[in-house]
């Protein structure tokens, strides 16, 4: 007679192992950039407003250590992002040369950190000129 | 397969592409501007930070780029938000997830639209 | 000085008299050279012949032996004891699948999966054919690292998304379809898009990538998956705006 046992999948299977873990590190990497990028709308707002009064609570506000603290997480979970992004564009849009598969880290930096680079660079360069 | 369900996923899958790659593209530096060089490393002179600022966001090409990045990011952030959360049991949510995950960056979208015309 | 010895915890459940599974402990003899499935036919020959359990060729190629080795899934004749010697080491069948009798699990569902993506040459005219097919070895190469699964199933276990929705096509049935698809002589790509493009085909995955890290054959289900996510995309979008045109 067949009574297939079917067992419960653990719960908590994102904490369970350093992959998983790094999966979902990367996942909620979206929940810091979501933070961030509704504080640059608020930013963009408060700017908009052109009077020096709002300009200066936005710098003080810029200036705080909590906005310091937070930009430095935001920072790192973009970053993280950025990393873990380029080093899957590879497995994504594989390439190849006739029957030679193209390095995936030849791709990773060819589409993600070189122009990674030349934006961030060139955005820098644009706000200091 | 006993059953297929059709989606349309293909279509909420291709905006977190794009804002993925925007994101990872241009967020780390934003964050890097706002966070760091715009408070400490732009001089004291508050007037002139507010003018160079204003200048450069307002620039037609600029502010069609923060559309651009703030659009497909908030998709991003979007849809792997919801996915998250259909790992963590919200799978029985379905529509009513998507709503909330893809209203809420439809209405942030909506927003930078509106305040970057207005700039 | 005696022999040096090994303890396995092995996953035991027999429909026939347990309500529920347990583990049971065997002292296996410890040799550097066998691998786990050297112990469980060791254990099987000397001690418990009850002991239920799937294997054949020994050599990585039937894809028939694989179970969660201290949680991790593992082709156990490619498993060494000496990797886990002398800590106790702890076997039970692939997880995600049901428990047919201790260490054997039931792939109706997997079976029914991999057919449905329809695994095999399709041609328009199926009229007996007067000339072979060429290949080049660059479009052999376009595909040929998806054709080399073995059917193990290592990357269902590993996959966190079948738990959440049991009815996802999986890995391995992904690549096959994929690897299909990328093949010169294959037609059948419009035959396999409705089942990929469904919620349950590659939609399914959230690119985590354990299946590829697991996959003993190099195959890279999760870039296969990943692949297939921007053909159907691409498909979509060719529906979508060209209502009138040829899909």
């Amino acid at each position: 007679m067949r009574r297939p046992l079917v067992r419960p999948y653990p719960k908590d299977w994102f904490l369970r192992t350093g992959a998983y873990r790094l999966f979902m590190l990367r996942e909620l990497t979206s929940v810091c950039i979501a933070g961030y990028l509704v504080f640059m709308l608020w930013w963009l707002y408060q700017l908009g407003k052109g009077d020096t009064e709002s300009f200066r609570s936005l710098l003080s506000i810029a200036k705080h250590p909590v906005s310091i603290g937070l930009h430095t997480i935001a920072l790192i979970a973009a970053a993280w992002h950025s990393i873990t992004w380029f080093n899957l564009t590879p497995l994504v849009m594989p390439m190849r040369i006739g029957e030679d598969r193209v390095p995936n880290v030849v791709i990773a930096i060819a589409m993600g950190y070189g122009p990674w680079l030349v934006v961030s660079g060139f955005v820098l360069w644009a706000t200091l000129h | 397969m006993s059953h297929l369900t059709k989606t349309n996923e293909a279509f909420w899958w291709s905006l977190f592409s794009a804002g993925g790659v925007m994101a990872a593209l241009f967020l780390p530096v934003m964050i890097f501007v706002t966070g760091f060089v715009l408070p400490f490393m732009m001089g004291e002179d508050v007037e002139s930070q507010q003018d160079r600022m204003v200048s450069l966001v307002t620039f037609w090409p600029v502010r069609l780029a923060l559309f651009g990045i703030i659009f497909l990011s908030s998709f991003h952030c979007a849809h792997r938000i919801r996915h998250v959360l259909m790992d963590f049991g919200l799978r029985w949510a379905g529509v009513a997830l998507m709503i909330c995950c893809y209203g809420a960056a439809a209405g942030g979208a909506v927003a930078a639209g509106l305040i970057l015309v207005r700039l | 000085m005696p022999e040096p010895t090994i303890t396995l915890d092995v996953f035991r459940y027999r429909p026939d008299e347990d309500e529920r599974s347990t583990f049971q402990s065997y002292d296996v003899p410890y040799h550097e050279h066998w691998v786990i499935l050297d112990a469980l036919n060791w254990i099987k020959d000397h001690v418990d012949g009850t002991l239920s359990y799937r294997w054949s060729c020994r050599m990585g190629v039937c894809g028939s032996c694989g179970m969660m080795i201290n949680g991790d899934p593992k082709l156990t004749c490619a498993a060494f004891l000496k990797d886990y010697f002398p800590a106790t080491i702890r076997i039970e069948p692939l997880a995600n699948f049901p428990v047919e009798r201790d260490l054997v699990i039931v792939m109706d569902d997997f079976m029914s999966k991999l057919t449905s993506v329809k695994p095999w040459m399709i041609r328009d005219d199926t009229s007996p054919m007067e000339e072979e097919l060429l290949q080049s070895p660059s479009q052999l190469a376009a595909y040929k690292q998806f054709s080399m699964c073995i059917n193990c199933l290592l990357c269902y276990a590993a996959c966190p998304e079948l738990d959440s929705d049991p009815d996802f096509l999986g890995p391995a049935a992904i690549a096959l379809a994929h690897r299909y698809n990328l093949d010169s002589r294959d037609q059948g790509t419009a035959e396999r898009q409705d089942i990929l493009g469904a919620e349950e085909g590659v939609w399914g995955c959230a690119f985590i990538g354990e299946c590829t890290e697991v996959c003993p054959k190099n195959v890279d289900p999760a870039g296969a998956i990943q692949q297939a996510k921007v053909a159907v995309t691409k498909d979509w979008y060719k529906r979508m705006l060209l209502p009138w045109g040829k899909r």
